[in-house]
């Protein structure tokens, strides 16, 4: 019973939480001025009456079936996937080397980001790593800085603004 | 007319712009082998790098790009039953069996030579069928405009193969967010929170780098390994034959070139309807249908010829009224938007040498990509043996860095990290990504010409109604809406139960 309600709960995640996002947006929405805001309820209500649907859609009854049959076939088709430690570990990655590039800029971000990706997830050793890291750092400096005449970033950190 | 076509071919011929015709070729081929690229993800890169270009350099580009990428889309298709780009996977059905039977190369020569024909055909009806679009788009006013805004996201949402739901979802989702910044034809700003990079909108390369390439990147990233574990699967026999084959089979490339050529210019439908389309309408025909999906060559030349065909024909939508016909045309778009060129009434008018030179680049491009496909061959299929942990950090550095260029602005990379994780999670929780783009594309026009429409009829909104393309085009999505619901009833006789997959 908990395992259902659980799975329940995880299925229909993404269109809460698309929900949520929306119901806030529509909140903000509304303290514009009525021309401002016309457009922008226009949508959102909408999406939230779609959103509605999905989450119909989502659960283990007759009407949901019918839904999902009517508009959204492939999708029972599809088998449901959950975020799990691996997705979670590749969007840290990106995540840190975007933090990575804002605080200590272009070329220590990219040095740190394929060494580290080399040599620690793609197990090379740390000759192979570094050659590869400097190899790409100069790829871009090549593109970037002597083609396209683009500084690079040099971080918040290191004077950036 | 004629002047204007010798001019952009004229254009087209000079050393510096063949180069990037030969880069943008060498590229597409490079991105249409590896699965999970693609054009979309290959433009998407290369936006940035075209920023202190010529625009005819630029069009080159990219025209080399989307003419050779089904080319290297079909090599893996056949070879490894992978398709390097999704309409390639109708190739697979009688390719990698060929391949399985030793003919790989007698596969590849007639996917080639379909590819060439079916692209040259393609391009052919964009230059008979634009002069037309020009007098077509001088009758559209704010309210066509606005409707066919919509119509173009409800036809998107509709092939996204049966999830117009979840379409329909995301195509709501990419107007919010088009929404964001300051509106100039009310004036005033909207959820900015403060940001001032966000006055000026979402910008919209940075977020197609991030939904495009930066999210394959991190599905890459979690799947792991290699696309072949096999490198013995990397081979190739004589290709002769199978350019002689296309020729055989003329009735074929014919087929598939024309229905490449019409579904093509349906906004939203792409590639994969076109090329599954032409195919089952070869097996259809064939006097012996049982032999296809077991290696059959017309298998393989009836996708192909569809898929080149295609690019040439969704051109159309995009140039003549702003609404890309797919992923990779929207991501184009971003790149005539970023040279100055607006899609739309005016482009047809005002930058005919752009519009032909790279109508002829594309035609340049589906020649001669086949012939140097055929040369690259193997080291083409070897890409799909780089290790992703390599082939990821790479590629995104490459992303998040040309991101930055395009104004050399750091807010620029955050977004492409923000959009690249929320395509990732599209990816994950099977939301289709492509409605997102193309709302994000014209929600500024949708909203511009609802202004604009409501300005003209004091506020009414019968200004939608009482106009006869206006109209049409209501009835038209109305009827877009509403056909899986008819389907069902046709075929079942009570809703909600739709055939999966139909």
């Amino acid at each position: 019973m908990q395992r259902a309600l659980t799975k329940t709960l995880a299925d229909i995640m993404p269109a809460l939480g698309l929900l949520l996002i929306t119901i806030a947006y529509l909140t903000v929405a509304y303290q514009y001025s009525p021309a401002l805001r016309a457009f922008p309820v226009m949508v959102a209500w909408s999406m939230i009456a779609l959103l509605a649907l999905d989450l119909v859609a989502r659960t283990p009854t007759k009407l949901g079936r019918a839904v999902t049959r009517w508009l959204n076939p492939a999708s029972a088709a599809a088998e449901t996937t959950h975020i799990n430690r691996r997705d979670l570990v590749a969007v840290l990655w990106v995540a840190g080397f975007v933090t990575a590039l804002v605080l200590v800029g272009v070329p220590c971000a990219v040095l740190l980001f394929v060494f580290a990706s080399a040599r620690w997830r793609g197990k090379r050793s740390y000759a192979v790593s570094l050659l590869l890291a400097v190899a790409t750092m100069m790829v871009i400096w090549l593109l970037f800085t002597q083609l396209l005449r683009i500084e690079l970033y040099p971080g918040i950190l290191l004077g950036g603004a | 007319m004629l002047d204007v076509w010798l001019g952009a071919i004229q254009g087209l011929l000079q050393p510096r712009e063949l180069m990037f015709l030969g880069l943008g070729m060498v590229i597409g081929l490079l991105f249409g082998a590896v699965p999970g690229l693609g054009g979309s993800t290959a433009l998407a890169l290369l936006m940035p790098l075209t920023y202190g270009l010529e625009p005819i350099s630029a069009l080159a580009l990219s025209g080399g790009v989307m003419g050779a990428v089904p080319m290297g889309g079909s090599i893996t298709a056949i070879l490894l039953n992978t398709p390097g780009t999704a309409p390639n996977a109708a190739t697979c059905l009688d390719g990698y069996p060929l391949a399985q039977q030793g003919k790989a190369g007698l596969a590849i020569g007639a996917a080639a030579s379909a590819n060439a024909i079916g692209g040259i055909i393609g391009t052919l009806s964009v230059l008979a069928v634009l002069p037309l679009a020009k007098k077509l788009v001088l009758l559209f006013g704010p309210p066509e405009f606005f409707l066919l805004a919509m119509f173009g996201l409800v036809t998107t949402a509709m092939a996204a193969r049966g999830k117009l739901l979840r379409g329909l979802i995301t195509g709501g989702l990419g107007l919010m967010i088009s929404f964001i910044g300051y509106n100039e034809v009310v004036g005033g700003e909207r959820f900015t929170f403060g940001i001032d990079y966000l006055w000026d909108g979402v910008h919209l390369v940075p977020a197609l780098i991030g939904l495009f390439a930066v999210a394959e990147m991190i599905n890459l990233s979690v799947r792991g390994g290699t696309v072949s574990k096999d490198a013995a699967a990397v081979k190739i026999t004589s290709m002769a034959d199978g350019l002689l084959e296309t020729f055989k089979h003329w009735r074929t490339v014919l087929r598939g070139s024309l229905i490449g050529t019409v579904v093509g210019a349906i906004p939203g439908v792409g590639g994969v309807v076109a090329s599954f389309l032409s195919y089952s309408m070869t097996v259809q025909a064939s006097k012996n249908p049982e032999s296809f999906g077991k290696g059959n060559i017309q298998g393989v030349i009836a996708p192909e010829a569809a898929i080149n065909a295609k690019d040439g024909s969704a051109l159309i939508p995009t140039l003549a009224f702003g609404i890309p016909g797919g992923a990779e045309m929207a991501v184009f778009l971003g790149i005539l938007v970023l040279h100055g060129l607006q899609p739309g009434p005016m482009m047809l008018t005002q930058n005919q040498t752009e519009i032909y030179g790279l109508v002829w680049a594309l035609t340049l491009s589906c020649l001669l990509a086949s012939f140097i496909g055929l040369l690259f061959v193997r080291p083409l299929a070897m890409v799909t043996l780089v290790d992703s942990r390599i082939l990821v950090p790479l590629v995104l550095c490459i992303a998040m860095v040309g991101s930055y260029a395009i104004d050399a602005n750091i807010g620029n990379v955050i977004l492409t990290g923000v959009f690249g994780v929320l395509g990732y999670l599209m990816i994950r929780y099977d939301y289709p990504r492509l409605t997102v783009v193309i709302a994000l594309v014209l929600g500024g026009t949708a909203e511009r010409n609802f202004h604009q429409s409501l300005m003209i009829s004091d506020g009414h909104y019968s200004v939608f109604f009482t106009r006869s393309i206006s109209l049409a085009l209501i009835v038209l999505i109305v009827a877009w809406l509403t056909w899986p619901l008819a389907n069902s009833l046709l075929r079942n006789g009570k809703p909600g139960l739709l055939q999966e997959g139909s």
